[in-house]
């Protein structure tokens, strides 16, 4: 059985300070993570490994201006990482789903795709899907554990206040929720040898440009960026005032407003 | 005085009359608990506001059983027009039959602008939506403006949970497939003059490809390390029933902490004490309850998106911290605080 699990980084977001007020993004450690959810669907996949036989190979979910995050994965137990190159930085999901395709089929095709349920910073979710409607697969989103049997994937989502057992014939595409598993680290030694290009590890980093992949015409953006907005700077120490009920309606209004959904 | 006919005249001239020839925006409704959710009509109002500059006709689609009856509700909420897809197939969210019905109906009316919310059923819908029609999907958005020279659709969508929002926009792609935050845009005006005929829509059957086995009894979520937690309901010393406290963090679905008076009254253990000498914390909401708030405990509270902190002393530190604060004693507030959330 092959995995292919799509990794992607964020900018660490304790290195950057928004001012509201003027306007700008002060990046103060330009340090980058694996996507908290992407590093869930790498540890999902490697417990499947780990309970049975299975190949897993780590593609990014961009182009990547370096391949970090793919040597992480290799470092952290995946068989196989391709570096793909030559298509804009940050790309969008849209182009990135094309890439993908070509990718996993020049693979020699997979059995499941595991990627993140969204991103940390822009908070998209649609690689997933998309993935699964080109293949024509089938998708669970926002998993919070799968495993694999018999040809099939069992994963647990939610389902109102509690959880349900879902299952899916392989192929499919399962996003991961972040903090749904307990990440392993990267071995130390493995990083070592994957950037110092020695032994078998260094091996299985692979770099596939673009173009032999897709037609150029197939590597535009979908998605532009026309500029940032900020909201208004941040408002403290407004009392609420009346009987406690009042108080009460209030405050559980304002509540449900910033309550993470 | 009889106004009736007032009532006559403004419905009739408030049938709504459809558009031939394709196009336009098009909602594609949640239905929750038999009710079309907040968020459609939300994402209506935001459609019109559209229309208006584009020249277009905004119409919505209802998918589920016994739908049908809903159709006025999106009509007096702005729909120019509306589709429904009534069959027991339907009863459920499953990707595929609904997929296949919009999929149907968007090829054959080659919309230009397609909204959908940002709920589950949006986001399992609305991308593969984009990727069948070789749309743009622009996630999350909060506000939206039009470029009119090219009729392109610029949303805003938060970054890092809001801290600030990218512009975005997809030129060249069409349909332009928009999935907009629930709340994020006003409820529009609903006018029970409002009518039309809503459509039919064929539904072709097709299987779910994914099989609810049952409940996972078995499953517990893994535990989220307070410091991490999106919610944090955190008790201080005037507190007073700490018990009321556990059920407001239950009620939010938040975590219980508190301050070094809560741990000396032994409502908490160590690990829990948010302090700079202890766990700092950086949650969506934190809610300080009967804390006063020192130097040590609002350090470790700075980064958190938003505080709500009841204490009954005016002079509490915490509220200079605070966004929100009631000066009153907690025993008093939470019980109506919990009632209120409950509604």
């Amino acid at each position: 059985m092959r995995i292919a699990v799509v990794l992607g980084r964020v900018l660490d977001p304790r290195g950057i300070v928004v001012n509201r007020r003027a306007g700008r993004i002060f990046i103060n450690r330009e340090e980058y993570i694996l996507q908290p959810a992407d590093r869930c669907a790498l540890e999902a996949a490697l417990r499947i490994k780990d309970a049975a036989s299975a190949e897993v190979v780590a593609l990014p979910r961009t182009f990547l201006p370096d391949d970090d995050v793919l040597c992480q994965a290799l470092a952290t137990g995946a068989d196989r990482a391709i570096y793909l190159t030559g298509g804009p930085l940050g790309a969008d999901e849209a182009l990135m789903a094309r890439v993908l395709v070509a990718a996993i089929a020049k693979l020699g095709g997979a059995d499941l795709i595991l990627t993140g349920a969204t991103t940390m910073d822009t908070g998209q979710s649609q690689l997933g899907p998309r993935l699964a409607e080109a293949l024509n697969w089938p998708q669970v989103l926002n998993a919070w554990a799968v495993e694999t049997a018999d040809g099939a994937a069992r994963a647990v989502v939610n389902a109102g206040a509690g959880y349900v057992q879902v299952e899916v014939d392989l192929p499919a595409v399962i996003t991961l929720l972040p903090g749904a598993l307990k990440p392993r680290y990267p071995r130390g030694t493995q990083l070592i040898n994957i950037y110092r290009g020695v032994g078998e590890i260094a091996q299985a980093l692979e770099q596939w440009p673009a173009a032999d992949l897709v037609e150029e015409a197939a590597l535009t953006p979908v998605v532009e960026r026309r500029g940032q907005d900020f909201p208004p700077e941040r408002e403290r120490g407004v009392r609420l005032t009346g009987s406690p009920e009042e108080v009460a309606r209030a405050a559980a209004e304002a509540l449900r407003k910033r309550l993470p959904r | 005085m009889d106004a009736s006919f007032l009532d006559l005249l403004m419905a009739q001239q408030e049938e709504v009359t459809e558009a031939e020839g394709g196009g336009g925006i098009w909602v594609v409704a949640d239905v929750v608990n038999g009710a079309v959710a907040p968020v459609t009509l939300e994402a209506i109002g935001a459609a019109r506001n559209l229309a208006g500059s584009l020249g277009a006709y905004v119409y919505a689609v209802l998918l589920g059983d016994g739908v049908s009856g809903l159709a006025p509700t999106l009509y007096q909420a702005g729909a120019d027009g509306v589709r429904v897809a009534d069959d027991p197939s339907l009863a459920t969210f499953a990707v595929e039959p609904y997929l296949e019905v919009l999929s149907d109906l968007f090829q054959a009316e080659q919309p230009e602008v397609i909204i959908f919310g940002a709920t589950p059923q949006g986001q399992a819908l609305a991308p593969r939506i984009a990727q069948r029609m070789g749309g743009g999907l622009l996630e999350h958005v909060v506000a939206m403006t039009l470029d009119e020279a090219t009729r392109t659709v610029q949303a805003s969508v938060p970054i890092y949970g809001g801290e600030y929002y990218e512009i975005m926009a997809c030129p060249q792609a069409r349909p332009q497939v928009l999935a907009v935050e629930p709340g994020a845009f006003p409820a529009p005006f609903m006018d029970p003059y409002r009518k039309g005929e809503p459509k039919s829509v064929e539904v072709k059957p097709a299987e779910p490809r994914v099989r609810v086995l049952g409940p996972a009894e078995e499953f517990t979520p893994p535990a989220v390390p307070l410091s991490q937690a999106p919610v944090v309901v955190a008790a201080g010393r005037q507190a007073g029933d700490f018990s009321l406290v556990e059920q407001l963090a239950a009620r939010l679905g938040g975590r219980v902490a508190g301050d070094r008076g809560a741990r000396d009254a032994g409502w908490i253990s160590p690990e829990q004490i948010v302090d700079i000498r202890g766990v700092t914390v950086a949650p969506q909401v934190y809610v300080a309850v009967g804390i006063r708030g020192d130097t040590f405990h609002n350090a470790a509270v700075e980064n958190a998106h938003f505080i709500l902190a009841i204490h009954p002393d005016p002079t509490a530190p915490i509220f200079q911290v605070a966004d929100l604060c009631i000066e009153a004693d907690p025993k008093e507030v939470l019980p109506a605080l919990i009632a209120a959330l409950e509604q």
